[in-house]
């Protein structure tokens, strides 16, 4: 399958408007199970076996994730931030030669509200993706916020 | 002001946590006197390696000198001020500030002044060293400073908490720590209390972490034998009637340790926390690396803590979003105190140390006591420059 710059486009933003509108199920269907969710902590090109990381969940750990945001227990999510997300400067990599994986950075810009307070997180994001029929799953959603080395702000929601 | 009325045996006022003024008194008989904790001595290795933190409101660089020992200077050009060092972590044997170019070496002697002559015959580089934190002291290669020459040892301050840091310790194969590279860095707005609070507080667990926390952990907090104890000044949760500090830093036995007025220390994570202001607080955590098991292990430990702390953390950010709406209710004036009376009736000396059920305050209301004593005692002299 040949990554087509519109096709590729609109998963991303529909990866975003699921996040945006918490329909966390969908969202979790888009990862492969052998899926990585990694939000490095310092700055972007850390080795996560050597250094910690915001948030470094597989699959299993990105379900109970989202389980603690359902079950009706997460204070930090009474209310539930609201979520607007820009994703832009879409840029496909190369098909690796098996057909098996496809990088693919986005910009992002998250603006978030919660506490009557109102939140800029700006992050650029790295995909591995994989084919999966006429579509695609992810296997490694790599968020590089700008701010990784700052003190960062609660982010109990999803990135 | 009358700071020592702020404090009740069974309740403080609020104006502990709202009151700017409070919070300056706090970094100057606090802050400036006590033991702070700076570094853990793994972060420094290597001869020259070094490590900035906050001290208070003093910007510090902690130095590991070519003779192995370790100092802290206060990270300001002694010329006009600005500070020298700006990563959290490196490699350097000198500073340079980059205004006018003054250069001193790691242990803080002025070694280089551009046209010294300037400054006439009596100008002396001696006189122009860098500050230095005055005492500097390691337990268990914790490293802690204090702004104050004079005043109780170490570990006179940690006291009976010894003995929990050398079981945090003992857990590794070697009896010694490291720490894995990198920080995970939050910030909230709310006043610094609420996490020292926090740290020792098992009667929140089964409550606002109802979404995080598994059933067999909560046993340890509803049927366990542990205790919470007042410990020289110090906030301790023991629940090793449950098991020992656990290889795997799960929540099965094992203790938590609020040693006032900065550092935490719990199942993989040593936690420091930074005041900014009143309403404002920074939280630095460290990862703990067992020495000598398999790496897997200490991996699974970095996974968990990432998962649960930190600012995307599952029990985390319930723990931030309590701080935050604490801030928030306290600024009403219609209820001046904050009750802190839980076991009072039942708590008891034990070992030594007044010690209360699981869910009990007698570990808050004995770090209390010492914040009481420290915000009424008029401070030690400290030390200007080098």
């Amino acid at each position: 399958m040949n990554p087509d710059q519109e096709k590729i486009e609109q998963f991303m933003y529909r990866e975003a408007r699921l996040l945006d509108k918490q329909m966390f199920e969908p969202w979790l269907d888009l990862f492969s199970e052998d899926a990585i969710y990694w939000v490095p902590a310092g700055h972007d090109d850390i080795d996560p076996r050597e250094h910690v990381s915001v948030i470094y969940d597989d699959k299993e750990a990105m379900t109970r994730r989202v389980k603690r945001l359902r079950s009706g227990y997460a204070y930090a999510q009474e209310p539930a931030s609201r979520v607007h997300r820009l994703v832009s400067n879409v840029e496909i990599g190369q098909l690796s030669a098996d057909g098996q994986e496809l990088e693919v950075s986005t910009m992002m810009l998250l603006v978030e509200l919660s506490r009557h307070r109102q939140l800029v997180h700006s992050a650029r994001c790295e995909f591995k993706l994989q084919p999966n029929g006429e579509d695609w799953k992810i296997k490694r959603k790599k968020i590089n916020l700008l701010c990784n080395n700052e003190p960062l702000e609660s982010t109990p929601f999803l990135l | 002001m009358d700071v020592g009325s702020l404090v009740r045996r069974d309740a403080v006022h609020r104006d502990i946590y709202t009151d700017p003024k409070i919070f300056d008194l706090e970094m100057e008989r606090i802050f400036n006197t006590t033991w702070v904790y700076l570094a853990h001595a793994s972060e420094i290795t290597q001869e020259g390696d070094y490590k900035t933190t906050m001290l208070g409101r003093h910007p510090v660089i902690v130095s590991r000198l070519s003779d192995g020992s370790i100092t802290a200077l206060i990270n300001r050009c002694r010329h006009r001020g600005p500070t020298l060092c700006q990563h959290d972590t490196g490699n350097s044997k000198f500073f340079r500030c980059p205004y006018h170019a003054w250069t001193y070496d790691n242990s803080g002697k002025l070694i280089g002044v551009p046209l010294p002559q300037g400054y006439g015959s009596d100008f002396k580089k001696e006189d122009y060293g860098l500050a230095k934190v005055p005492r500097v002291a390691i337990y268990q290669d914790f490293i802690f400073g204090s702004m104050s020459l004079e005043g109780p040892s170490l570990e006179d301050h940690l006291g009976g908490v010894k003995r929990y840091l050398d079981a945090y310790c003992a857990v590794s194969p070697t009896g010694k720590i490291d720490v894995f590279k990198g920080m995970q860095k939050c910030a909230y707005n709310g006043n610094w209390k609420y996490q020292l609070e926090n740290g020792v507080d098992p009667y929140h667990v089964g409550a606002l972490h109802q979404s995080s926390v598994t059933p067999e952990a909560m046993k340890i907090y509803r049927q366990g034998r542990g205790n919470v104890i007042a410990m020289d000044g110090h906030g301790v949760t023991d629940h090793t009637d449950w098991g020992p500090m656990p290889v795997d830093a799960g929540l099965s036995g094992g203790f938590n340790l609020v040693i006032f007025p900065n550092l935490i220390v719990l199942r993989s994570q040593i936690r420091t926390i930074r005041p900014i202001a009143a309403d404002r607080t920074e939280i630095y955590t460290n990862v703990v690396k067992l020495q000598g098991i398999d790496e897997e292990i200490n991996i699974r430990r970095m996974r968990d803590q990432e998962f649960e702390f930190g600012a995307a953390g599952t029990f985390y950010t319930d723990d931030i979003e309590i701080f935050e709406r604490t801030q928030h209710g306290l600024k009403s004036e219609a209820v001046d105190w904050i009750v802190f009376a839980r076991g009072l009736e039942r708590e008891e000396m034990r070992n030594g140390y007044m010690a209360g059920a699981m869910s009990d305050e007698t570990q808050h209301r004995g770090m209390y006591q010492r914040w009481k004593e420290l915000m009424t005692c008029e401070p030690a002299q400290m030390i200007a420059a080098e």
